[in-house]
């Protein structure tokens, strides 16, 4: 007996730490690359969202919850991350309906351009970027598929999953690469976004026009679309609106016979699509002054311009109420308020 | 003593499971580390100066010269900048990689300029198929060749070249 309870708190003696060692060793996402901690601030705020974004940074930093809140009364929260990617963006939608039932699903269709996992660019920014999505996932099926469908098949064979099971496999060499980041955040993390929006404040104008590559094929990967579908399955299976957007970015180049396809397959599933690219003007969107990396995505006043516009379409066209007159959800939204306002002032400076 | 005991037993699997860490995550992990710029890539060559796919950029955009526009974009959360250089006849873009930028691709823009084997923008299908052969072809509309880690694709539109691509090769 006693040497069974010997044994018993050698095991959780190991254990502990271990997972010290684990948590000491992985990114924190703090200070630097704050995009990967974006996926794992969602669980503290799950619940009473009516409409929830998912999709890479052209929705984390393109549209504030707090100015859709502020005009419209609207609840929402942003599952964006850091170049998701369309099979990561469907899991996060089915982890997010264990959560809660928005009314809307609005989802940034930019990542239809990657068709499979090696087609999103070079391997150690792919995995870079995987990490950022997957890693602050809470454990379920889903994270496990997404896991799954973000590997390309020579990763599979390498067992690299795993890697995502016990992040310390991945990440022991940083032992000696540890900054005061990793001690300030060993044991517990900050909030950095507010409602998974990722505030920027700096001003970057655009000047030239952005030019890319032409395509053999312009036609999205047959991937892509089986993703777009079990989308459409899942949202109509939760009885929740499913909105596709383009967000206002004007890299990367958004192609016109990509949209062409975007807009028919909409058509074909009932569904509302609006590119935004197409409504500049009327968003009132300067690209001297609101945005801050020349273009490619929006800042803070941006944001606002383009959640005032969008937030519009949210109540007239999903019919999404306004909830400011619930004291209690109002009450939990004026801390939002605070919190995006300090930031802002804290930022600007 | 007993607990002296405990505790020489939870040091001797604490230090083992660090060991076994270890070891495992050098086999199995899968540590994004920068590559080595491949060496048998495609090159394109442009007033003398070759530009090979994924080889630091530096000395080639220097040689280059002031370029007719220039774009640079962020990456969504990484250090650096895409570059794209434009130099009137073809287009020139960089990745970033720890400090240093690196050949991604370039493409033409005019016919002014030609692949080693002289295909430029205009060239007939014919011409493509003589220079690269017919096995190049992918059954609708482009001839993809590659070479080392990098590839070179001619778009055909009309029974004529419409653009050419060189590019690393994604993995």
């Amino acid at each position: 007996m006693k040497k069974s309870i010997r044994i018993c708190s050698a095991l959780v003696i190991c254990l502990a730490v271990l997972y010290l060692l684990q948590a000491l060793l992985v990114p924190k996402y703090m200070l630097t690359s704050q995009e990967g901690a974006l996926i794992g601030e969602y669980y503290a705020n799950a619940g009473g969202n009516d409409v929830v974004f998912v999709g890479d940074c052209e929705v984390y930093e393109n549209f504030s919850p707090i100015t859709l809140w502020e005009e419209y009364g609207i609840t929402s929260y942003i599952r964006g991350s850091a170049q998701q990617t369309i099979w990561q963006s469907y899991y996060i939608m089915e982890e997010t309906f264990r959560y809660e039932t928005p009314d809307v699903m609005v989802f940034n269709v930019l990542s239809m351009k990657y068709d499979t996992p090696a087609s999103t660019g070079r391997g150690s920014q792919r995995e870079a970027y995987n990490r950022m999505t997957l890693d602050t996932m809470r454990w379920s099926s889903s994270k496990w598929n997404a896991i799954l469908a973000s590997m390309t098949e020579e990763e599979k064979e390498k067992e690299s999953m795993f890697t995502y099971l016990f992040p310390i496999l991945r990440y022991h060499d940083r032992i000696g690469q540890l900054t005061k980041e990793d001690l300030q955040y060993w044991l517990h993390r900050d909030e950095i976004s507010v409602n998974g929006y990722l505030m920027q404040t700096g001003v970057k104008p655009y000047t030239n026009p952005y030019v890319e590559k032409p395509l053999v094929d312009y036609s999205f990967g047959e991937n892509s679309w089986y993703y777009l579908n079990k989308m459409v399955e899942l949202c109509e299976k939760n009885g929740t609106q499913l909105v596709l957007i383009k967000a206002p970015s004007l890299s990367p180049v958004w192609w016109e016979q990509w949209d062409d396809q975007i807009v028919e397959f909409a058509a074909e599933h009932d569904l509302l699509y609006i590119n935004m690219l197409n409504y500049q003007e009327e968003i009132g969107i300067d690209w001297q002054t609101d945005t801050y990396d020349a273009g490619l995505h929006l800042n803070v006043y941006g944001a606002e311009k383009a959640s005032r516009w969008f937030g519009k379409i949210l109540v007239e066209e999903c019919g999404i109420s306004d909830r400011r007159g619930e004291a209690d959800v109002a009450a939990v939204w004026q801390e939002k308020i605070n919190k995006y306002n300090a930031q802002k002032e804290q930022k600007k400076q | 003593m007993k607990k002296l005991g405990v505790i020489a037993v939870a040091v001797l699997l604490v230090v083992l499971a660090v060991v076994l860490v270890v070891v495992m995550g050098n086999s199995g992990g899968d540590t994004p580390t920068p590559t080595e710029p491949a060496k048998d890539n495609f090159v394109f060559t442009y007033n003398g100066t070759a530009i090979m796919m994924d080889v630091e950029a530096t000395d080639i955009v220097a040689a280059l010269g002031e370029p007719k526009s220039y774009t640079e974009e962020t990456s969504c959360a990484f250090e650096g900048l895409d570059k794209t250089y434009f130099y009137g006849s073809f287009y020139l873009s960089t990745y970033p990689m720890g400090d240093k930028d690196f050949v991604y691709s370039v493409w033409f823009a005019d016919d002014s300029v030609s692949t080693a084997e002289g295909i430029r923008i205009g060239s007939t299908k014919a011409q493509v198929e003589s220079a690269y052969g017919a096995a190049a072809f992918n059954g609708s509309n482009a001839f993809v060749m590659t070479k080392g880690e990098s590839t070179l694709t001619i778009i055909l539109k009309d029974g004529e070249v419409s653009e050419i691509v060189y590019e690393i090769t994604l993995d």
